[in-house]
């Protein structure tokens, strides 16, 4: 989860979101790179004496302005345009989840295991225990195997939602009357959290996400557990 | 009354519990928050962009392009004594410079991943097959080991 006050990314758990931070760094070197530069000119500006009423054009610059923010572009396009087509790859999941967002909670179902289904409600702050986050904490995990590719299929029951877990650079919105795909692979064990992303109502702020990567003796473990109690 | 939504249960003042010492509680949080601070790691953005400290090459093509700008400049103006053109030549060398540091050291970083990538495959792979009939490095012929009676 996120520290207080943090202004960057969360640190990576999948490949994909690894890839994502990486093209992040490429990209902000070249933002920073093109505001020192137009911070140089002001100051060049400011500073210089010349004053020449007489210019109309030149071809050298203007040559030089266009090729370079042209280059510019190409360099960030590709690797971006890479990642995309990166994030639509499904391959070969092990396991199906259906995430379905409502008002105000997620529920998910493991169809590969029968009948394997269960609400995730917020923990509302006076239940919570010490230690446990405000707000992000959950009374039923997604539970999914570690190393494992997963598939994602989400949707909705009555408004828009929209199911986002950071760390795993997921974000895609729970559109009743239709269902979406993602695919992740959860690189170490761990929960990871995400909350609501889009706006559903009084408690859209109130429905957070949590995903628990567990190894797959326990994860088998947890759906015998699971199919015993329903 | 209260103002937190419905969702968050905000309890208004008649219903809060009154004032208990929570210690076990405190401590826990205490605790929480100052693991959180040692992991979190501060880091210092240039021209509040980019984080030096915490960007994989980042520190590195910084201090280049610096070392490599006051080069420039001050070769310039030993060999031409002009001020503003040692700028200006200043100026390009810090570009120039922190951008061939950044994309070299940045493609033997991603170099290095996918090699990391590989060997964690690998490893993986030893795990799951080592000792079955289709070991890649079983020598041919070697019968596998009996498994548990």
């Amino acid at each position: 989860m996120a520290h207080p006050a943090q202004l960057g990314f969360q640190d990576a758990t999948s490949p994909l979101m690894e890839e994502l931070l990486h093209f992040h760094d490429h990209a902000l070197m070249i933002v920073l790179l093109i505001s020192v530069m137009v911070l140089y000119i002001i100051t060049c500006m400011i500073t210089t004496k010349l004053s020449d009423k007489l210019i109309l054009d030149s071809q050298e610059i203007e040559i030089i302005w266009t090729v370079l923010p042209a280059i510019t572009l190409i360099l960030i396009a590709l690797p971006s345009l890479r990642i995309l087509y990166l994030m639509d790859e499904i391959n070969d999941p092990h396991l199906t989840v259906k995430a379905m967002g409502h008002q105000w909670y997620w529920s998910y179902e493991y169809t590969d295991y029968e009948d394997l289904g269960f609400d995730s409600y917020m923990l509302p702050t006076q239940d919570l225990a010490p230690g446990q986050f405000r707000l992000l904490e959950a009374d039923h995990r997604m539970v999914v195997p570690v190393e494992s590719p997963i598939r994602v299929l989400i949707s909705a029951e009555d408004v828009l939602h929209s199911w986002a877990v950071p760390t795993l650079g997921i974000k895609m919105d729970a559109v009743p009357g239709r269902l979406n795909q993602t695919a992740f692979i959860t690189a170490r064990p761990g929960v990871y959290y995400g909350q609501c992303s889009e706006i559903c109502g009084a408690n859209h702020s109130f429905m957070p996400i949590v995903v628990e990567a567990v190894p797959l003796n326990h994860f088998e473990a947890w759906t015998s557990l699971m199919l015993e109690e329903a | 009354m209260s103002y937190l939504p419905a969702g968050a249960r905000g309890q208004t003042k008649d219903e809060a519990p009154r004032n208990k010492v929570n210690i076990k509680g405190n401590i826990a949080l205490l605790t929480r928050v100052a693991i959180t601070l040692q992991e979190m790691r501060w880091g210092f953005r240039l021209l509040g962009i980019l984080d030096v400290q915490n960007t994989p090459c980042a520190r590195d093509a910084i201090l280049h392009g610096a070392g490599g700008s006051v080069t420039a400049g001050l070769l310039h103006f030993l060999v031409t004594s002009r001020v503003r053109r040692s700028f200006h030549v200043g100026f390009a060398g810090f570009m120039l410079t922190t951008l061939g540091s950044w994309f070299y050291c940045r493609f033997n970083n991603a170099k290095l991943r996918v090699q990391q990538r590989m060997i964690q495959d690998g490893i993986k792979n030893k795990i799951v097959y080592e000792g079955t009939a289709i070991d890649p490095t079983r020598k041919h012929g070697a019968q596998t080991p009996p498994g548990p009676s």
